[in-house]
């Protein structure tokens, strides 16, 4: 059993959410500090396990079965190795090396992985939303795609920017998406 | 503004904001954050500061509207002032392209503040490139 302190979980309010996660045989469970907020993920629902280098530090990515992705954000350096072999010991996979892009483009490709939306440059994900997270989706004219995210009182209560629309431009050239 | 959207950065497949993580600037707050230094706009999306370049950004707009104030980043899309004959469209023709972010921010300041500064990075950037454009020809 590992257990760390200070993991922050991702999301689209990620940041202001941190907590203690336990990494034991059967899965995954993050507490928040103080209480409230519990996540847990049992070894039956893991599809994949990703590592990601983010500024600080380590993401640890967990793609479940039913189509999210939980993230796991503040593992240092030292920690990768010996967690990688706890988890494709007693979970049964291997964590896969998933380097973040960060040159800045805004042009890539828009993949769909269960009901998370991956904005890939170069080959690599510059940031990755939930589905479940957006209210409503609307074409704009021909080539325009409008996500609205969920807005309620807890949207973005402890943090600064809370991010509320999002478009895509698809160009008439684009012969995938049409 | 309107007028901010003048002047196109024309980018190029060689673009790039950062070559390593540790590179992108640190806040303990996840927030809208201005890289003057690798002349990026950093926006925090599902928990990490995500770098755009500059040269990607068309326009910036902020909105008052009761207790909140709302910033709408506008980024360059093939189409009205994108010649087709940009290298960047033609050689990702089949890209999508993010367009437009928008966030809700709980401090007025903190969103007039990143407004200025991206419409002033972006505007040093503009005048740049365009008078290496003019001396190289």
């Amino acid at each position: 059993i590992h257990q760390f302190g200070n993991i922050v979980l991702g999301g689209r309010g990620g940041g202001s959410n941190s907590g203690q996660l336990k990494i034991y045989p059967g899965g995954f469970i993050w507490r928040k500090t103080g209480g409230g907020k519990v996540v847990e993920v049992t070894k039956a629902d893991v599809s994949s396990l990703s590592w990601t280098r983010i500024p600080r530090g380590y993401q640890l990515g967990v793609r479940l079965k039913a189509g999210s992705n939980v993230k796991f954000n503040g593992f240092k350096e030292q920690d990768v190795p010996s967690l990688s072999t706890f988890m494709s010991t007693n979970l049964g996979f291997i964590p896969e090396d998933k380097p973040l892009s960060i040159s800045g483009r805004n042009w890539g490709q828009a993949d769909l992985i269960g009901n998370m939306l991956s904005f890939d440059v170069g080959g690599k994900q510059a940031f990755e939303l939930s589905l479940a997270d957006v209210s409503q989706t609307q074409l704009q004219g021909k080539n325009d795609v409008l996500l609205e995210f969920h807005v309620d009182d807890t949207a973005g209560a402890n943090e600064k920017d809370c991010l509320m629309e999002m478009s895509f431009h698809v160009p008439a050239t684009n012969m995938t998406y049409v | 503004g309107q007028g901010d959207g003048q002047g196109v950065v024309r980018t190029t497949g060689d673009l790039v904001a950062y070559r390593n993580v540790d590179d992108i600037p640190f806040s303990k707050e996840l927030m809208i954050q201005v890289d003057q230094k690798n002349e990026s706009v950093l926006l925090p999306l599902y928990g990490l500061m995500v770098p755009f370049h500059i040269a990607t950004v068309k326009s910036v707009i902020s909105q008052q509207d009761g207790g909140h104030s709302y910033i709408r980043i506008i980024f360059n899309v093939p189409g009205a002032g994108y010649s087709p004959t940009d290298l960047a469209s033609q050689k990702f023709a089949d890209a999508v392209y993010l367009k437009e972010v928008s966030f809700r921010s709980s401090d007025v300041r903190h969103t007039n503040q990143v407004v200025q500064l991206i419409k002033t990075l972006r505007r040093q950037v503009v005048l740049r490139e365009s008078e290496k454009a003019e001396r190289a020809t």
